[in-house]
């Protein structure tokens, strides 16, 4: 150790270009994990199972924490509240990738969405750890570790439904169907993504990108389910589909109820 | 009505290097490594957890100290192979577990319990025995990813949260 070691809590100075990206980034990273969290969290009390209800919760509230490491790196930035954030930003002001805002269909469709996130996640949280921004290093270190263990789950899942029962499969090559363009969509880059990634700050995407194919045509191949040919959405993380904006209606009522409500 | 349950693992729990597994409960699952994925999110979310091990319940054999009488520990033609042993040794706490206690060789279940109970009978009220190819156990190099997170989380009891006494809310 060189005793030259930045303290965990000092903020890494930064040009005002790469600020405003970076906070741009850090908002599509909690949006995406927050999103997620509350379309799992809607089959709380509804799972096929009662031990998958119980993994599922477990899993939202995982995304949801990771949202608020995400969240809070933005607020070392711009001092913005997270709960301000959450609450009160219009569908307009999200940021995450329309693959999350998507109604959690059946539970084909729901394994499919989180195992193709979760596999993104895997493959960009890897290459993160790498960032020449410590606090992000960090925090993707601190996350992957929960993500792998998410990774194997779907995996597990997306194997026994794709190899289970004819309705199974139909139903998950169905799934994949609807959500393989959307999940093309984890690697369009933000609005100034481009400086963050020459400060190596974040990735690079066509090979995360190309990391993430192999991964997930793999996966399939042995699942005996097939990628469709398809164009992408109209919908993107700046114009979102209705669907986000009926989330947040649920998401958001009991606190703009009451905006200085003491929870 | 016809079961539609999947088949039903015991799950075995170990906190720390130093103690031994406990049953600490059983999943539904549809086999081996879903019991294990299932039962590292129903039991070892918190507290702390270094190993994980699942059984198909049917595979287990018991006894307590009163039926032990009615075991024929007779060995069988088959070739003797490893059965594992947990036992319980107290009634008293609300949360009394079946122990790890280690290993016997026989070859049938029957005998298993009966060499069980001539090594492990101090203070025992009950026995366990199943072959040791009947567990699946958790990966050690996985330690990282599926317990030590739950390590950072806290644990709140219900009583942690406010509420709203209906006194203070008129």
């Amino acid at each position: 150790m060189s005793g030259m070691n930045t303290p965990s809590n000092a903020v890494p100075a930064l040009s005002p270009e790469l600020r405003t990206a970076l906070i741009h980034k850090l908002t599509a990273l909690a949006d995406d994990e927050l999103i997620l969290a509350h379309r799992n969290s809607e089959w709380t009390g509804h799972a096929p199972i009662l031990e998958e209800d119980i993994a599922l919760a477990n899993i939202a509230q995982d995304e949801l924490g990771h949202a608020s490491l995400w969240y809070d790196l933005r607020t070392q930035l711009d001092g913005s509240n997270p709960d301000e954030l959450t609450f009160f930003r219009d569908a307009n002001a999200y940021r995450n990738a329309p693959l999350l805002e998507l109604p959690r269909g059946d539970w084909a469709f729901t394994m499919t969405r989180q195992y193709l996130f979760d596999q993104y996640e895997y493959v960009y949280l890897n290459a993160l750890t790498q960032s020449t921004y410590q606090p992000v290093a960090d925090v993707a270190m601190k996350i992957l570790k929960e993500e792998r263990f998410h990774l194997q789950h779907t995996q597990v899942w997306v194997k026994r439904l794709a190899l289970g029962t004819t309705e199974s499969t139909r139903r998950m090559q169905h799934a994949l169907n609807d959500l393989w363009a959307y999940a093309q969509q984890l690697f369009t880059p933000l609005q100034h993504e481009t400086t963050l990634i020459n400060a190596s700050i974040v990735p690079d995407l066509p090979q995360v990108h190309q990391q993430w194919l192999t991964y997930v045509t793999n996966h399939l191949t042995t699942c005996q389910l097939t990628p469709p040919d398809t164009t992408p959405p109209n919908e993107t993380r700046y114009t979102h589909t209705p669907h986000l904006t009926d989330l947040l209606n649920t998401m958001q009522s009991v606190a703009r109820n009451d905006p200085q409500g003491n929870w | 009505m016809p079961d539609t349950q999947w088949p039903r693992w015991e799950v075995f729990k170990q906190d720390t290097p130093d103690k031994p597994h406990q049953a600490v409960g059983s999943v539904h699952a549809v086999d081996a490594e879903h019991a294990l994925f299932t039962a590292r999110t129903v039991f070892a979310r918190r507290p702390r957890t270094v190993s994980l091990w699942v059984a198909p319940a049917h595979d287990i054999t018991s006894a307590t100290l009163e039926s032990l009488g009615a075991v024929t520990p007779d060995a069988s033609a088959e070739e003797a192979q490893v059965f594992v042993v947990f036992i319980k040794t107290s009634h008293k706490r609300s949360m009394t577990f079946v122990d790890y206690a280690g290993t016997v060789m026989a070859t049938n279940a029957q005998e298993a319990l009966a060499r069980a109970a001539e090594q492990f009978h101090a203070q025992v009220l009950a026995w366990w025995v199943l072959p040791e190819r009947s567990l699946t156990k958790s990966d050690d190099t996985q330690i990282d990813s599926w317990f030590e997170p739950a390590q950072d989380k806290t644990y709140k009891q219900q009583s942690a949260y406010g509420f709203i006494r209906a006194k203070d809310a008129s």
